[in-house]
């Protein structure tokens, strides 16, 4: 234990580290439009399934058009729409799910109900039903997906409040007469957003491996504009005779996740480290 | 207990009425309908006189709530209906699409749990060591992976460059182990992240580092610490045989595993409302009662939770 | 105390689970690891009997629950595992030959059809009567909505052999509509179960059979028109191209059709392993253009600008480039369309009033002439509407792509699109009323684009009823090249069958240009 109070630097730094490279991730997809080498585009029948080259950084795909221009236009499309949809399922899960844990009764059976039907709702029903009436597009695939998203959240965060509400610190702060909103916010959150965050991490790698489920059909992006997961779906045909166009996409999915989820890992330390000293 | 039991089967009850009702909803109001597919299934063009007729004979056109009454009200009596692609029974449909499917899930299941279990509990004792970080690395790209490149990079390599299984088996043992594979990759990849994390959240409450310095047995501590983070894993876990249940088109499609998840999925894009009303009664009733199982377990792991009523 | 023991009994079910994991995954394993060693020397034969009896493997990209050939599409594929025939099939040529009728008649007023059937038998050795064949039609069109239409049609068996049809109006295409594989003769008195084990005249029986899953047959014994060559097959069902492509590749399967363009470059690479055929098919991908929408100046600019040759080379010959929407060798597919001409179709927009603006798009009173292209995921169109939003970007035209799950229930239904996407099978047998019919008539599911005319109306109502096998191509002709000449329609590609095989594989209607063909008895494995 005293190893682990004795790196709190360490750890410090190493979550500046995964926040500056999250952060040129996300500067990165903002700027995509001046990094590309080519017109993302732009489809060439004299260029179709070239290996990685000078002109083409990372090959070209089955059209022709370049894989690193789109790789670089996908990560806006990819990174934007996963962590817009964690980010707003996360917190209204969370927060639903503490209501829920901390209050029981009347609002726990509401909450935990509409979470029931809304998990045992088949996503694909919800999908293909969203893309019908409403069309296709990013929004209504994000809305497919937060539907029933935020339960996971909820469930997670409940169990957790649950668990914590009959921690002794919990009765003393209720003893002392905190108010149930003090003692959520301030005992109950910091102490339930530790493996919460490393879930929200990780989500970020499904949602955006979902997104690219759902434009399989026939709903998310639609073309040409680029997404990872379809080019990967659109290239996986290819992979005996364009790797590159595969695993292009696929080796950018991977490093982005890997970020935020060591991004997760770190958050997590550093508020435990946090709390053994306190 | 029991009385507890029984209320949570009464919602049960109702929300496999608000589901079914909502997706019955729901797929009214997306276009497409059951007479229009059927005719026109491998690109031949029909009158519209014939798809209006056909439409008629198969009571499309009734107003949507008689149409969800009728089922309704004849699977009260146990009767799911006959499908309106093939005219056969919707409940034989599904009775071997879930053997199926449920083979599948919980061999995947069970693989995942056995390498995700001891190697997050290994990992998250020898936190940042060399162990640690590959485990990770290969969580990741586990996780991050979709399915259907897990499944073909699977077949490429075990089938066609090893010749290890063949590609052409199915609904057999030999069949089971890929579909089994490229499900269980993903699924270990997140259990191992979630599991390490609880555990290492378990790990850092002061009762573990007070153990410590009282010198209890590591072993005791670990039982412990195993011992409450049994919630969340539990929740982890049944979530994902939610999930599992409802099956995978990706992977059924591919290995010609023929499962739920492309019952659903064939019965969605036909508009075949009798089959995809009979998934949907199921897969909430998997849902429900496995977190009606899952509260169970939470009150007998941590009887405390059992005077509040573990989520009444 | 209690809570820890509960804790000990969810250890042991881990421990449980895990060894179950384990026993599950070994279990496979010894039953793999010969596998392994055997399939190092020959990977085909590992399931098969010895060497000698020739078996086939093949995948197919349906598979239905029922074997009942007179319902739905179930025919389709009856007729591919070659256990049901019809009375007349269609040739590589795209002729009609008799199959099971000896010879055809039609009376002087068209209205009375007389076939003479051959000295075919079942396979239960029951021979196909008249009466049976005319009791095989009639039930066709009691169970099969399709055949409404046909009710009003009278089916009556003169003698043992003799057969006649009898129609209210005059129906030219006949022999073409009774080879459509649902017209399937089945022994009606002898079936048992129509779903499972139909008895018919086809030169393979039906050994397994697994509802949506795979096939096995065997050969008949007494196949009544020649010899079987092959003593059995296996269809499975592999839905998924990269499935039958790896299956191919490790030698799981010896052949199959509909091979898509990335697997025919794999293909193409390796000749003395894959035998590829590929021949022109009968399904069209086509745009409509919406005149209600859409200017004279626009529809022609964009017929102008899109380049099927160009179209095609990306496709990589899985179709080829279309004029109308027959192949150019019929006598019905004599049409001619302009060439490619991007100048040409900025002359256009520009005498329409359309300036380029500084993106390069034009407009005109500040406002960027752009169009919806609709299209669905499936027959490539994807792959055509990505192409078309680049070839009319460098024109000038700028194109927002839809994309809807069910086109004939969204923008087919609704009219809401500047151009739709379709693909349909364009020739259903050597003429052409289908395809006219389907597309260009006043009530037909185009209509709301605004071409249909009274006179192409009228037209289509003369071709229906034309006995004239030249009078009716020249009319088919005259119509296609309205719709061509009034920028109604583009017509983009005709599929090619392309179908692979391993050397040594034959006859297994690689060579016919339809989908509902597969095993007939020259169909062969060295």
């Amino acid at each position: 234990m005293k190893k682990r109070v004795k790196t709190r630097e360490a750890l410090r730094r190493r979550l500046i580290f995964f926040l500056v490279l999250a952060g040129i991730l996300v500067l990165v997809s903002l700027i995509a439009p001046l990094l590309c080498p080519n017109d993302p585009n732009a489809t060439s029948a004299a260029d179709i399934n070239r290996p990685p080259c000078a002109e083409f950084p990372f090959g070209t795909d089955r059209y022709g058009r370049c894989v690193c221009s789109r790789v670089l236009m996908g990560a806006r499309t990819s990174i934007f729409s996963a962590v817009a949809l964690v980010g707003i399922t996360f917190i209204a899960g969370t927060t639903l799910g503490l209501l829920a844990g901390w209050y029981g009764g009347i609002v726990d059976t509401l909450i935990m109900r509409l979470a029931d039907v809304m998990l045992a709702f088949p996503q694909m029903v919800l999908a293909i039903a969203v893309a019908g009436i409403l069309g296709g597009g990013m929004g209504n695939a994000m809305l497919a997906m937060g539907i029933t998203g935020w339960t996971l959240y909820a469930r997670l965060a409940r169990a957790q409040t649950l668990a914590l509400k009959e921690e002794p610190y919990v009765h003393a702060a209720r003893l002392s007469g905190c108010s149930g909103g003090t003692i959520m916010v301030r005992t109950l959150l910091p102490n339930l957003l530790g493996p919460m965050l490393v879930t929200a991490a990780t989500q970020i790698g499904v949602m955006m491996i979902g997104i690219a489920g759902l434009s399989f059909l026939g709903i998310g992006v639609s073309e040409p504009q680029a997404e990872w997961g379809s080019m990967i779906n659109g290239s996986r045909a290819y992979l005996q005779l364009a790797p590159w166009a595969v695993l292009a996409p696929a080796i950018a999915t991977i490093i982005t996740v890997m970020i935020f989820n060591y991004l997760g890992d770190c958050v997590r330390d550093v508020l435990d480290v946090g709390e053994v000293e306190r | 207990m029991i009385k507890y039991i029984g209320r949570r089967l009464i919602h049960l009850v109702g929300i496999m009425i608000a589901v079914s009702f909502l997706t019955f909803l729901l797929m009214y109001l997306s276009p497409g309908d059951a007479a229009m597919k059927k005719l026109n299934a491998q690109g031949v063009s029909v009158s519209e006189e014939i798809i209006e007729k056909t439409r008629e004979s198969m009571g499309l056109n009734r107003p949507f709530l008689v149409q969800y009454g009728d089922w309704a009200l004849r699977a009260l009596q146990g009767d799911l209906g006959n499908s309106y692609k093939d005219g056969f029974p919707v409940a034989d449909k599904l009775a071997r699409g879930l053997r199926y499917t449920t083979i599948l899930a919980f061999t995947s299941l069970a693989l995942a749990l056995a390498v995700a279990l001891p190697l997050s509990i290994l990992t998250a004792l020898k936190k940042d060591s060399l162990l640690d970080n590959i485990t990770r690395l290969f969580s990741f790209i586990g996780n991050s992976l979709p399915n259907f490149l897990i499944s073909v990079l699977l077949m490429y390599f075990l089938c066609v460059k090893a010749h290890l299984l063949p590609l052409t088996a199915n609904e057999s043992v030999k069949g089971l182990v890929m579909p089994c594979l490229a499900l269980s990759i993903p699924i270990c990849g997140r259990f191992i992240r979630q599991f390490r994390a609880e555990i290492l959240e378990q790990l850092s409450r002061p009762y573990v580092s007070g153990a410590m310095l009282r010198g209890v047995k590591q072993r005791y501590i670990l039982k412990n610490v195993l011992h409450n983070s049994a919630i969340s894993i539990l929740t982890i876990v049944g979530l994902s045989i939610g999930t599992l249940m409802g099956g995978s088109v990706v992977v059924e499609t591919i290995f010609r595993w023929p499962g739920l998840g492309k019952l659903a999925m064939d019965a969605i894009t036909n508009r075949d409302y009798p089959v995809i009303q009979g998934f949907v009664l199921f897969t909430s009733t998997v849902y429900v009662l496995i977190n009606l199982l899952i509260d169970i377990a939470y009150s007998w792991i941590d009887p405390r939770l059992r005077e509040t009523g573990g989520g009444s | 105390m209690k809570s820890r023991k509960l804790f000990a009994l969810l250890l042991a079910l881990c421990m449980i689970a895990a060894l179950a994991a384990c026993g599950q995954k070994a279990e496979p394993a010894p039953a793999a690891a010969p596998e392994g060693s055997t399939g190092t020397q020959s990977t085909g034969t590992e399931s098969e009997p010895p060497a000698e009896p020739r078996y086939l493997k093949m995948a197919v990209n349906f598979a239905y629950p029922s074997l009942d050939a007179h319902k739905d599409y179930y025919g389709w594929y009856t007729q591919i595992y070659g256990v049901t025939e019809t009375l007349f099939r269609i040739d590589a040529d795209m002729s009609v030959k008799p199959l099971l009728a000896k010879s055809s008649d039609v009376s002087e007023d068209g209205l009375t059809w007389t076939f003479e059937l051959a000295d075919a038998y079942f396979s239960n050795g029951n021979p196909v009567t008249a009466d049976m064949v005319a009791r095989n039609f009639r039930r066709l069109v009691e169970v099969n909505e399709r055949y409404d239409d046909w009710a009003a049609f009278t089916f009556e068996a003169k003698d043992e052999k003799t057969l006649t049809i009898t129609t209210p109006d005059v129906f030219p295409t006949m022999l073409v509509a009774l080879t459509d594989p649902e017209f399937a003769i089945m022994d009606l008195d002898a079936t048992a179960d129509f779903d499972n084990a139909p008895i018919a005249t086809g030169p393979f029986v039906i050994k397994s059979f697994k509802p949506e899953g795979d096939v096995e047959v065997v050969r008949s014994d007494s196949y009544w028109n020649g010899d079987v060559r092959l003593d059995g097959a296996t269809l499975f069902y592999m839905p998924d191209a990269e499935s039958k492509l790896l299956a191919m590749q490790a030698g799981e399967i010896d052949c199959y059709t509909s091979v898509d363009a990335a697997a025919k470059e794999i293909y193409e690479a390796d000749p003395s392993s894959y035998n590829l055929t590929v021949i022109p098919g009968t399904r069209m991908q086509f745009y409509v253009l919406n005149k209600t929408r859409l200017s004279d100046n626009v529809c022609a600019a964009v017929n102008l600008t899109v380049d099927c040759e160009a179209i095609a080379a990306y496709l990589k010959g899985t179709t080829s480039a279309a004029v109308g929407p027959f192949v150019a060798s019929a006598p019905y597919g004599q049409v001619t369309k302009p060439a490619p001409d991007p100048a040409a179709a900025r002359a256009l927009l520009e005498a329409d009033g359309y300036v380029l603006n500084a993106d390069g798009y034009y407009e005109k009173d500040g406002k960027v002439l752009e169009i919806t292209i609709c299209h669905y995921k499936s027959r490539q169109l994807p792959d055509l509407a990505v192409l078309m939003q680049e070839q009319l970007k460098n024109v000038g035209i700028k194109a927002t792509l839809v994309v809807q799950e069910d086109p004939d229930a969204g923008y087919v239904a609704t009219g809401d699109y500047d151009i739709a996407l379709y693909c349909m099978i364009a020739d259903t047998g050597g003429d052409p009323y289908y395809c006219v019919d389907a597309l260009y008539r006043e009530s037909g599911k185009w209509a709301k684009a605004g071409f249909p005319t009274d006179e192409t109306e009228a037209l289509i109502n003369k071709l229906q009823f034309e006995t004239d096998i030249d009078q009716r191509a020249a009319l088919a002709n005259q119509i296609v090249q309205m719709s061509i000449d009034e920028n109604a329609f583009g017509y983009v590609g005709l599929f090619n069958k392309v179908s692979v095989a391993r050397p040594g594989v034959t006859g297994f209607s690689e060579n016919i240009p339809f989908d509902f063909y597969g095993l007939t008895a020259d169909t062969d494995i060295a």
